[in-house]
Formats: C-alpha cells, sequence, structure tokens
C-alpha cells in the first residue's frame, strides 16, 4: 500500500471517528441531511432501478 | 426526528404502545457515524387487547390516522419520516427493547437498543445490509465483546457469528 493510499484511509478513519462522537442530536440532524439526498437522488429519472436482496445471506 | 418522537413518546404516555425501543440504522447511528436511512424501525410491546395472546397494530394506526399519519406499505408516516413499528418477535427483541438505553434527541427523551443487541438482531436478520452495519460495528470499537457473546450464546447466535467472521474477518 502507498503512503498516499495510507493517508487516504487514515484520513476517513479519523473522519468516521469525528462524526461518530458527535452528541446524538447532531447526528440525527446529518441522518436527516442524508435522507433528504437520497430521497433526491431516488427521484431522478435518470436513475436506474436498484437491485437489492432482503434475503438472508446465511439462511 | 424530534416530532415523530415526541408522537411515540405521547403513544406511550396514553397507553396505545407499551414500551418501545429505536433499531435499525437510526438506532446505529447513536454509535457509529450518521449512514443514509429512508426508515425508523421502532420496537414496539403492545397491550394485549380483551384477554386475547394475540397483538394487533390497529390501535396503534388508528390513534396515528385519527392524528393526520398515512400508511405507505409496511410504514405509517410520522411527521415526514415513514416509521415502521415492529412488535418483538422473538426472545432477542423482547430482550433488546428491556434494555435499551435512555436517551434524547433535541431534549427529546428516547429509547436506543445497546450497540450489542443492535448486532445480534443484525446477525439474525441476516440481510447485506445487516452485514455492513455489523462491520461498522466491528470497525468501531464500541462493542463490549463479553456481553456480545452472552447475548449470542442466549439467543443461539454463536455459529451464525462463527459463520459471519470466517466471511467477513478473516476467521
Amino acid at each position: 500500500m502507498s503512503d498516499w493510499l495510507r493517508r487516504v484511509l487514515e484520513s476517513k478513519r479519523q473522519a468516521r471517528r469525528r462524526l461518530a462522537s458527535l452528541p446524538f442530536s447532531e447526528k440525527i440532524k446529518l441522518l436527516e441531511k442524508l435522507r433528504d439526498r437520497s430521497l433526491a437522488i431516488a427521484a431522478n429519472p435518470l436513475r436506474r432501478k436498484q437491485v437489492t436482496s432482503d434475503k438472508p445471506l446465511f439462511p | 426526528m424530534k416530532a415523530p418522537l415526541e408522537i411515540i413518546n405521547q403513544m406511550e404516555a396514553d397507553g396505545v404502545i407499551g414500551r418501545y425501543a429505536i433499531g435499525g440504522a437510526v438506532g446505529a447511528t447513536f454509535y457509529l457515524e450518521p449512514s443514509a436511512t429512508l426508515d425508523v424501525y421502532v420496537f414496539v410491546s403492545l397491550p394485549k387487547t380483551g384477554g386475547c395472546s394475540l397483538v394487533t397494530l390497529t390501535p396503534l394506526y388508528e390513534y396515528l390516522t385519527a392524528r393526520g399519519c398515512k400508511s405507505e406499505k409496511e410504514h405509517i408516516v410520522v411527521e415526514g419520516w415513514p416509521v415502521q413499528f415492529i412488535p418483538p418477535s422473538n426472545a432477542l427483541d423482547e430482550e433488546a427493547m428491556e434494555q435499551a438505553v435512555e436517551t434524547e434527541v433535541e431534549g427529546i427523551r428516547t429509547r436506543v437498543m445497546t450497540a450489542e443487541h443492535l448486532v445480534a438482531i443484525a446477525l439474525k436478520t441476516g440481510r447485506a445490509k445487516d452485514f455492513s452495519r455489523i462491520l461498522q460495528f466491528v470497525e468501531s470499537g464500541v462493542l463490549d465483546a463479553d456481553k456480545l457473546e452472552q447475548i449470542l450464546t442466549r439467543h443461539s447466535l454463536l455459529e451464525k457469528w462463527e459463520k459471519f467472521g470466517n466471511t467477513f474477518l478473516g476467521g
């Protein structure tokens, strides 16, 4: 793994830790923003139908 | 999320539902970084009616529709949030609700399942997105390993956990 990639991964880990340590109320506000974005993306007619499965992987 | 929680708390105070606890992705957000979700899973105990051992969501739906909420497939939309009310279907769900932790969202009290119970329920449910969430929990370091093992043992999930570990955690 290159130094560059190592730095990128470490930076992502730090960002995750920072977000996880926020108060629950703050995280809920972020979650609401993420939800609004997801709904906007889902409403775009150019978006292809998503293929998902609700079946357990290990039945 | 504040408004739906106020209504759910009022339902509890009015006796329409018993104890409740938030699970799923919103529950996981209590412990992890926020991740996109479209709905809220609320596990609810329901009062038994008329001496019958069957539980029904009808009073809950009647209460909410009388307050302008609309049902959409398996959800009921409470103040803009699709909420899925889930009565406990096994001992693990019951235990997760009983041991849920008290917290607050913008000054509104609520309850969230423990990280270990969220992991056990995700393992039991076993969809791809559940496994992804379990990995987030493992990587975050928030899990109490002893507590998780006790829960997995109590609810016969150790074999599944081993399979999960072999597949996703390199044994």
